[in-house]
């Protein structure tokens, strides 16, 4: 049998971002000493390896396409509005009246599944939802303006494309008072960033690290004492304060959420194993490579293959990503996802001789497989991954039986004999 | 055939001869092809539909039941020889016989698979006990053996049909490794190979053939002139190989089970290679090694100029003259002048600047004087710009570390490097035993279409691709039956066959290795 023939990639028509690094690790010891951290953190929550900062989101996922948001589409640039507008030297986004009274009956449900009765839901809703005077603003949040405007005016002008990018609107270190002094409510106390706090209300084992704070009204879930402003569109064009409660002005963000990385179980296991630059925590405790292992065969069968694959491919410098689009276990890409369409979609199969195929083929599911695959010009790829005879199963649960398998790839290409015949290509 | 429409079969009297009525009806019905119009997707029921069903269904049963005709010499002659499973030819072969059939004892045959698809093409009409087989006599009788299956049929004559050019695979043709390395001309007449297939391959045969290119080859290298230390070798090889020539001879003449022993006759005990050369005879070498001087440019006193060749050995008319050694002479053993100023001196210079240009522009680093201070400088600055970065305990304290320590800056080449820890495997290793691999079979060799390329049937060249049939409610092959049937083939590409009740995919399955993706 020949060697198939490579066919390099196509480029994508337009590419929107610049290639950084293969893996986020440095690349020169310059590299090394110029970056703060070298491991970053993930959570294993519900059988998910979900990575929150959003700095490690940033580079996790900008160098070496790991993981996706769970709120964009590939890349984590999840923001609640296109548009931006300025207030008080700040950019709030602007959001449509329907979108708000969303994002308000999101906190409604929230606050009511917290226990609390109608009534009390309701006060509180209505005490958010008043508009913010400009002018007032700065009045009662003149002391604290003083205190730390500085400080917040660095952190704003040096965060604000991040904050955009990300989506993550409370995630910051900024002591801002509130209106509380105005409102005759309790005054805030809850200092502490809630940075772990997933906004998601079904999810709550999520939410498992901090409790919500005592100050229900002004500290919505995801955000920490600053609550965040945004500009509501009203019904006719006004768009600045000083309108009535339902057309537009500037109100307060009753509903943030926060973006956060999702990690498949075979990229959480290459960035702990091979690069040594992740650390994942299950309940606040950092687990070693060898628990991990367990934990992950645990909940995927067939992890080992497919993880020798995913691990093989990492290695020839491209990029696999999930490939459950195209029915497929990865798409490959080179360099990215952003820079050149999928080359391959590639099916992992375990030849062993004790378990039974990741994925029995009888000819019909092989012949639609190899349809969708043409129909999207990629190329089907076998990955058979060779278990040697005498490798056991106490061995398998360790990690280092990965340095016994071996990858054998295999091209799949449907062949027409009546165009063959016309073009007289070579198979 | 049958006919639906005439139900009262005794009054008609079937002949095979037309009347010439019947023979101008015939030869002047319509050939169009029925039209495909548009496809309904779903019963609507109207009554316009199911005419339209109705009359789609009538044209393609009036095509299907139509009687062929030929003109009686237009058919070629053969006869069914069911112990031998071909057709003898008994009428001159047409134009087909330029890629099918062959010759056997000087009589035109045909495999059964041709034979069919020729009396389903109208050319051909076999008989059998003195009656003429019709086609499906023809399939139940051609189609029995445990030979050639009705899937493998469906697919040779598709392919046929396409016009490619397909003949019966055999295992022999494909050049086994030792072949290859001899670079042997294929053999010829394969069709009648396997009629003689009855003898077993004798090792002898190959034997033979091996051993005589090997001594010409030995003898054209020893004639080159080489150097002393070739001498051993070279009269080692010709001498072995001389050897079994005339020894190699005898065993098959004598024993056939044992053919294989020659080998270890001919080899001769190694103190006879060691007498010289020229007591073993004239066609090994002319050179006497031991008596040819080098000379040696390195002695104390130096050797004057070198004599001339002997003109005997030059080839040609050339002419060398005396060759100077002087300018040669003055490259050996130059030493590095001395310079004025003191040795001391001149070296503490040297060594400054080469300490400087090795340092670079940092005036620190070119301050200090020792590792330790180098090191010290490091150390401050790498406190100096990020906090300590101790190595998370649960990573690197347990039985199992990462393979790459991410505070380090490693290349990227190199960081790949280590990771490379899942290897890919070689193609030609059998990964696994082969149990079941007699349902995978190389049925058919495929060449491309006669008309474009020059087709001999006694040198076909290299197929375009050889078929394995299988069914579609079969199953897929697995890792270890792609590989037997793909060293079944050798060179050649295999093409999977998928029989599906008549329709016929093709999939190849191609061993691959991804390349490495390295970035700028």
């Amino acid at each position: 049998m020949t060697e198939a023939a490579f066919l390099a990639p196509r480029r994508r028509a337009t590419v929107y971002e610049a290639y950084e690094a293969p893996f986020p690790v440095p690349r020169s010891d310059a590299e090394a000493m110029r970056c703060r951290e070298s491991v970053y953190r993930a959570d294993l929550v519900n059988q998910q390896v979900l990575v929150r900062d959003p700095a490690h989101i940033e580079l996790l996922y900008g160098q070496g396409y790991f993981g996706k948001g769970i709120l964009s589409r590939a890349r984590p640039d999840y923001s609640l509005s296109d548009r931006w507008q300025e207030f008080e030297g700040r950019q709030i986004p602007v959001i449509s009246k329907a979108r708000y009274e969303q994002l308000l009956s999101w906190r409604r449900d929230y606050l009511l599944s917290k226990g609390m009765d109608e009534e009390a839901v309701n006060q509180i809703l209505v005490r958010l939802s008043e508009p913010i005077e400009p002018a007032a603003e700065s009045e009662e949040a003149g002391l604290a303006q003083t205190e730390d405007s500085s400080q917040k005016k660095r952190k704003r002008s040096s965060s604000t494309d991040e904050q955009r990018r990300i989506g993550n609107t409370g995630n910051q270190d900024r002591q801002h008072t509130d209106p509380a002094p105005r409102t005759g409510s309790s005054p805030v106390d809850d200092s502490s960033p809630m940075a772990d706090s997933s906004p998601m209300a079904d999810s709550s084992p999520v939410a498992d690290s901090s409790p919500v704070a005592d100050s229900v009204l002004d500290s919505a879930p995801g955000t920490d004492s600053a609550p965040e402003y945004v500009l509501v569109e009203g019904d006719s064009d006004e768009e600045e304060g000083g309108s009535e409660v339902n057309q537009g002005g500037v109100r307060r963000l009753p509903f943030s959420t926060t973006e956060v990385l999702q990690l498949t179980l075979e990229e959480a296991f290459f960035l702990v194993y091979a690069l040594g630059c992740l650390s994942v925590h299950h309940n606040q405790k950092p687990l070693s490579i060898s628990e991990l292992w367990g934990r992950f065969r645990g909940v995927q069968p067939g992890f080992e293959s497919s993880y020798a694959a995913y691990h093989y491919y990492r290695s020839r410098a491209w990029v696999p990503k999930p490939g459950a689009k195209y029915g497929a276990h990865f798409m490959l890409y080179r360099k990215g996802p952003p820079f050149y369409h999928a080359s391959y979609s590639v099916v992992v199969e375990q030849v062993r001789s004790s378990g039974a195929s990741l994925r029995p083929f009888t000819w019909r599911s092989l012949a639609a497989l190899s349809r969708i695959t043409a129909n999207v010009s990629k190329e089907l790829m076998m990955c058979y991954i060779i278990y040697p005879a005498d490798l056991s199963e106490a061995e398998l649960t360790s990690p280092l039986s990965l340095h016994r398998l071996t990858v054998q790839e295999v091209v799949i290409k449907r062949w027409i004999s009546s165009r063959e015949r016309a073009e007289l290509d070579d198979i | 055939m049958a006919d639906p429409s005439k139900t009262d079969d005794s009054e008609r009297i079937f002949s095979e001869l037309l009347s010439p009525s019947e023979l101008f009806a015939a030869r002047s019905r319509s050939r169009k092809l029925p039209v495909r119009g548009q496809k309904d997707f779903y019963p609507s029921g109207c009554t316009q539909q199911k005419q339209r069903l109705q009359n789609s269904l009538d044209e393609h049963w009036e095509l299907v039941s139509e009687e062929r005709v030929e003109r009686l010499g237009n058919l070629v002659r053969g006869i069914w020889n069911p112990s031998d499973q071909i057709v003898e030819l008994q009428s001159p072969a047409g134009k087909f016989w330029q890629t099918m059939g062959f010759s056997v004892d000087g009589k035109q045959c045909l495999q059964p698979e041709e034979a069919l698809y020729l009396m389903e093409c109208g050319n051909l009409q076999v008989f059998h006990r003195d009656l003429p087989l019709s086609i499906q006599e023809g399939y139940e009788t051609f189609l029995s053996s445990s030979q050639l299956s009705l899937q493998q049929y469906q697919v040779f004559g598709h392919l046929k049909r396409l016009g490619y050019v397909v003949s019966r695979f055999h295992a022999s043709s494909v050049p086994s490794l030792y072949e290859r390395q001899l670079n042997l001309p294929p053999s010829r007449d394969r069709g009648a190979n396997q009629l003689k297939r009855k003898r077993s391959p004798s090792p002898e045969a190959t034997a033979t053939v091996a051993s005589s290119p090997r001594p010409s080859e030995k003898q054209e290298d020893s004639t080159n002139p080489s150097s002393a230390q070739d001498k051993a070798t070279n009269h080692s090889e010709p001498s072995a190989a001389q050897q079994p020539i005339p020894e190699g001879r005898r065993p098959p003449a004598d024993d056939d089970v044992t053919g294989r022993n020659w080998w270890s006759d001919g080899l001769v005990p190694p103190e006879q290679q060691q007498d010289g050369g020229p007591s073993h005879g004239g066609p090994t070498s002319r050179w006497d090694f031991l008596s040819i001087q080098f000379p040696d440019l390195g002695a104390r006193d130096t050797p004057g100029p070198l004599a001339p060749p002997d003109p005997a050995l030059l080839p040609g008319a050339m002419a060398v003259g005396v060759c100077s050694v002087s300018s040669w002479l003055r490259r050996l053993n130059t030493w590095r002048e001395k310079q004025p100023g003191g040795k001391q001196r001149r070296r503490r210079e040297e060594e400054e600047e080469r300490a400087r240009r090795r340092t670079g522009p940092d005036r620190e680093v070119q301050g200090c004087r020792s590792w330790a201070e180098y090191r010290r400088i490091m150390e401050r600055r790498r406190k100096g710009s990020r906090r300590s970065d101790s190595k998370p305990a649960h990573l690197w304290e347990k039985d199992v570390t990462p393979l790459h320590d991410p505070r380090q800056g490693t290349s990227t080449a190199e960081l790949l490097e280590k990771i490379s820890v899942v290897k890919p495997s070689r193609w030609a290793d059998k990964s696994c035993s082969v149990e079941a691999v007699g349902t995978w079979q190389i049925s058919f060799d495929v060449h491309q279409p006669a008309v474009n390329t020059e087709f001999r049937k006694s040198s076909p060249g290299m197929p375009y691709s050889r078929m394995c049939v299988c069914s579609f409610d079969g199953p897929v092959p697995a890792l270890g039956e792609l590989q037997h049937v793909s060293q079944q083939s050798g060179d050649v590409p295999v093409t999977m066959a998928v029989v599906d009740h008549g329709d016929i995919s093709f999939y190849t399955f191609k061993h691959f290795l991804l390349p490495c993706d390295l970035p700028q």
